[in-house]
């Protein structure tokens, strides 16, 4: 598993930002789940009804659908260096949240939001409001529930 | 030969073109592309009702798709990862982070959506002039509402860019609602990816936020979604969203309708009403949200949104369950 995730990453991709996630998730001894976890939240976050076990074979397809530039050597690693940074970046992107998940939601219950009263309405009408409304700017900024003194 | 791509790719957003500086609407469709396609980092302030927060963010597009990060800087540092339409919330509470996915929602200072013509319907344009804002010029333009049914808006575009420096929401009486504000912000020139990562609190569990479920037929609000029936809504929105929520301390799901006129959106609750539990009527305000509640055939309905008062008072009135 640990080849098919460097052969995923040549060697184009700095890892050095994220290693301690796979040192992390290595030492756990719980690369694969790590992995199928990073499968399940991608296919999650992308609507996809099907639980794909065939996600690699589809970015690796995708990379090898990238233009290749048949040109000097310098425009070649200018065209080239996003799309692979793109692969690393959300590969990286969706292994934390699944090394999250993994790691610390075993018996985690669910979180209740802390009630504020804003005049009679309670703030979960709010702060449901507010996380549906597409353009609603307060959300993450300044949440309904969120209180300075719940920290 | 790479630097001379990259200004020319650039070029196409930085000649001025007469047209746009013309038509308004091609001002603010040119600000709804830039935010998503061009790369850029600065620091931001929202302020509404009395509360001000710095933001920093960091967005970067050449070409892969949109990769965004936003950090709230004052008070809880909760963090936003976006990748396309799909957003992560890493938002701090109690002793836990909770991680909340959402989609495609339009974050300043992509505030306004890639397609126009809903806005164009409920409201109308024009310009007013050109003021400084982050040490860039920007043209003001100002999209007045074509009924009571919503605020005005008021947008300040980078005359170079096309990015939006400023958005301000006003009411009916002129007064600020909203306003989101560029106080520093440079374009990126850098490929660099390292800075897509959230700040990990290694003292603190991560937890997956219960999420909203779609409305199902076999769910006990198929009942009142079937004999659900809307009239005299506000021209221009649109229902966009319907969900069901399991609220902490409620015994029966609530249903949730989410409506848009492409800016301004309004919720609209509907539940049972519990026996024993009163039932909650009349009109309330916080900040730039206003609520009204109201009781329709033993349902409780509340609308909420920042909107006018009229809008909620409409929405929850317009209501009715077909016997």
């Amino acid at each position: 598993m640990k080849d098919k995730i460097s052969a995923l990453m040549d060697d184009e991709i700095e890892l050095d930002g994220y290693e301690y996630l796979l040192s992390a998730a290595k030492s756990e001894g719980e690369l694969n789940e790590c992995w199928s976890t990073y499968h399940l939240i991608g296919d999650v976050m992308r609507g996809s009804p099907v639980l794909s076990i065939e996600l690699k074979a589809k970015l690796m397809a995708r990379l090898d659908d990238e233009p290749t530039v048949l040109a000097p050597q310098l425009k070649k690693v200018f065209y080239k260096k996003p799309a692979l940074m793109s692969v690393a970046a959300s590969v990286a992107a969706v292994m934390f949240v699944g090394w999250m998940v993994l790691h610390q939601q075993v018996g985690a219950g669910v979180n209740q939001p802390s009630v504020e009263i804003a005049q009679n309405i309670p703030s979960e009408y709010l702060l449901a409001h507010q996380s549906a409304a597409p353009g609603n700017a307060a959300y993450f900024i300044q949440p309904a529930s969120f209180t300075e003194s719940e920290k | 030969m790479a630097r001379f791509l990259l200004a020319c790719l650039l070029a196409i957003y930085f000649i001025p073109s007469n047209a746009a500086q013309d038509d308004p609407w091609l001002v603010l469709q040119k600000a709804a592309q830039a935010a998503r396609e061009l790369s850029y980092k600065g620091v931001f302030v929202y302020q509404a009702g009395g509360n001000v927060k710095a933001v920093q963010i960091t967005h970067m597009n050449f070409g892969q798709g949109e990769y965004a990060r936003m950090v709230v800087l004052d008070g809880s540092p909760r963090e936003v990862l976006r990748q396309g339409n799909d957003v992560v919330i890493f938002n701090p509470k109690n002793e836990k982070v909770v991680i909340e996915k959402r989609t495609g929602q339009n974050m300043f200072p992509a505030l306004l959506p890639s397609n126009l013509e809903n806005i164009k319907l409920s409201y109308q344009v024009r310009t007013l002039g050109t003021e400084r804002v982050a040490g860039r010029d920007g043209q003001i333009v100002l999209l007045e509402p074509k009924d009571k049914y919503r605020y005005a808006y008021k947008f300040w575009a980078d005359k170079e860019y096309g990015l939006l420096l400023k958005a301000m929401s006003t009411n009916e009486r002129n007064e600020v609602m909203e306003q989101i504000t560029f106080s520093q912000l440079n374009l990126m020139e850098t490929h660099d990816m390292d800075w897509f990562h959230p700040q990990v609190d290694h003292a603190k569990p991560y937890v997956m936020e219960q999420e909203a479920t779609p409305v199902s037929a076999g769910d006990a609000m198929s009942l009142a979604q079937q004999s659900l029936a809307m009239d005299q809504l506000p021209l221009g929105y649109k229902n966009i969203d319907k969900v069901v929520r399991m609220v902490p301390g409620k015994q029966f799901p609530v249903m949730q309708l989410v409506y848009s006129d492409g800016l301004a959106s309004v919720s609209l609750f509907i539940e049972p009403l519990a026996k024993g539990v009163p039932a909650k009527m009349g009109h309330s305000v916080m900040g730039p949200t206003n609520f009204f509640a109201t009781v329709i055939d033993g349902h409780q309905v509340i609308a909420v949104g920042e909107v006018p008062e009229a809008t909620v008072t409409q929405f929850a009135g317009a209501v009715s369950f077909k016997k």
